[in-house]
């Protein structure tokens, strides 16, 4: 781990779980989120990392169901025109189909941003078609690729306020925009809507920076919203980006995770639920727990540092098969109150690692950020 | 004891190492190895070997520019190496070669790399001795500069 990474995870840590903090004891863990028993009393060595114990069954947001109910989750789908790739809409079409057959049916459906991949009106309208077919209520949030082509005209006009709050049957729900907070890397530069759509739609870019974040206003907002709220009842929050720091180089973070802490602390019963990377992910940040969603349309790797120790990784997939490492979700909240993630994968009946070498890091690595988006470093002796 | 001028001195004086300063002197080239490296010589070394990095990061990262200038397709779907593998990561340069489970054959980076191309990038195969796929090879193994060799591991 680098020393700036390793000094940010110390303060984390120290920050977020001072001694006995951790999401409300009632909780349980769900055999579909999961994660270690073994590594929740516990600082946990690699190798203990794939001695699994018997998984727990379900996570239970207590108080939260009046009726029990189900919701599906659906992000990162990344759509090029349809002319260029047809792959990307397959997938789309089979996710909706499969939530369209849910039954009993969900309650409602939260897309959780990516959409598009190059932030393209024809990209946005092609996602908006292609949901169309989905006859459930709709929620949206936004990805970094559906925004910086145009700054979020267009996905406004399609889908409204990227924020917004609803309750459900005992649940506060909440939607955040963690994209378009962006620092101005494009002025200065005198960059087309297309450059700066480019440098944001690469995930190793270097010039975009630490785009990721809440900001202050929202977070008053959040705050506004959930005064009210009884701090024991629960509270499903989304957002694109994970509510932590897990791997900032790829904005698999928001930079102001200490203030999102600092608006959630009085809460015992809060659940992120993120998108953007691709990935099977739980962790648990003070009294927050946090679960990552899968793409629809390609799988990322596991960053080369910086998983949570509480996630149990998904399996390293095919790249033969399209189908493979990517899916979508049903959040199901049960009659005693248990809220159960289930990951779809596709391409598996097995979504786990069992071995080490199931994982895609048990080849280690050590890797650099790219430097053709960058002046060469040796002409700046 | 013998410090370095009186060795070099040594050296020159031999009728073999006259014989080779020689031979040097008519091949060129052949001769540069044998004098001490310069710092001048060093920097050329290493910006030939970044010029090929920074042109393999940008076919990695789908720059169509760059793809054009080497005379190569490497994707009709939209897709960049990239977008599975940010930073080079979990292209495993330092494992190969080794048995490759996608193609069922025992395998090196260069047909990884071409692999990759056909068929999830859907593109055109490269020329192993092409300039793309060396910038390719190079940006690859510089990103996992560092990496530990363990040729050969799933
Ligand atoms: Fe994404
Ligand atoms: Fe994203």
């Amino acid at each position: 781990m680098s020393d700036e990474l390793d000094r940010i995870r110390r303060e984390m840590h120290a920050v977020l779980q001072p001694p006995g903090v951790r999401p409300d004891d009632s909780l349980q863990i769900t055999r579909r989120t999961f994660i270690h028993r073994s590594l929740l009393f516990g600082a946990a060595s690699v190798g203990q990392t794939f001695a699994w114990w018997p998984l727990l069954n379900t996570i239970d947001v207590a108080h939260a169901a009046e009726a029990p109910f189900k919701f599906a989750w659906i992000s990162d789908t990344h759509l090029y025109e349809r002319s260029l790739n047809t792959r990307f809409v397959d997938k789309v079409v089979r996710a909706v189909q499969e939530v369209q057959a849910m039954d009993p049916p969900a309650d409602f459906l939260i897309f959780g941003g990516d959409l598009a991949q190059l932030g393209k009106i024809e990209e946005l309208e092609l996602g908006v078609e292609l949901l169309k077919d989905l006859k459930i209520k709709k929620y949206y949030i936004p990805g970094e690729h559906d925004w910086y082509l145009d700054m979020g005209k267009k996905w406004g006009e399609l889908f409204g306020q990227p924020n917004w709050t609803f309750d459900h049957k005992g649940v506060r729900f909440i939607g955040l925009d963690t994209v378009s907070r962006g620092p101005d890397y494009w002025t200065a530069k005198k960059m087309t809507p297309e450059e700066r759509m480019g440098h944001m739609a690469t995930l190793d870019g270097t010039v975009a920076g630490a785009w990721a974040g809440v900001g202050r206003e929202q977070l008053d907002w959040m705050q506004k919203t959930l005064a009210e709220w009884d701090k024991s009842k629960p509270i499903v929050i989304f957002s694109h980006n994970p509510l932590y720091e897990y791997y900032p180089p790829w904005n698999f973070w928001v930079r102001d995770w200490r203030e999102v802490n600092d608006v959630l602390k009085p809460y015992t019963k809060v659940t992120n639920i993120h998108g953007h990377v691709h990935q099977v992910l739980y962790n648990e940040i003070g009294s927050m727990r946090s679960i990552g969603m899968l793409a629809t349309s390609w799988p990322w790797p596991y960053a080369p540092e910086g998983v949570p120790k509480l996630t149990k990784p998904m399996i390293r997939v095919d790249p033969g098969d399209p189908f493979d490492g990517v899916g979508w979700e049903t959040v199901n909240v049960n009659a005693d109150d248990k809220v159960d993630v289930e990951y779809i994968m596709w391409g598996r009946k097995e979504v786990f690692v069992r071995s080490p070498e199931d994982h895609d890091k048990s080849i280690e690595e050590v890797i650099q950020p790219r430097i053709a988006d960058r002046q060469y470093p040796w002409e700046n002796p | 004891m013998i410090n370095t001028s009186t060795f070099l001195c040594i050296l020159r004086r031999s009728t073999v190492a006259g014989a080779v300063v020689a031979a040097a002197v008519v091949v060129g080239p052949a001769s540069a190895n044998k004098d001490p490296v310069t710092p001048k010589q060093l920097k050329l070394y290493q910006e030939a070997f970044m010029e090929e990095v920074r042109k393999g990061d940008l076919l990695f990262h789908g720059d169509a520019a760059m793809a054009e200038q080497l005379g190569v397709k490497l994707s009709t779907t939209g897709w960049a190496c990239a977008m599975c593998h940010p930073m080079a990561s979990d292209t495993h340069p330092h494992a190969f070669p080794k048995f490759q489970q996608s193609m069922a054959k025992f395998a090196t980076l260069r047909d990884m790399i071409n692999w990759c191309i056909e068929k999830p990038n859907q593109g055109e195969k490269i020329d192993p001795e092409s300039e793309a796929m060396k910038a390719l090879e190079a940006y690859i193994t510089w990103s996992n500069t560092g990496s530990v060799l363990v040729p050969g591991k799933y």
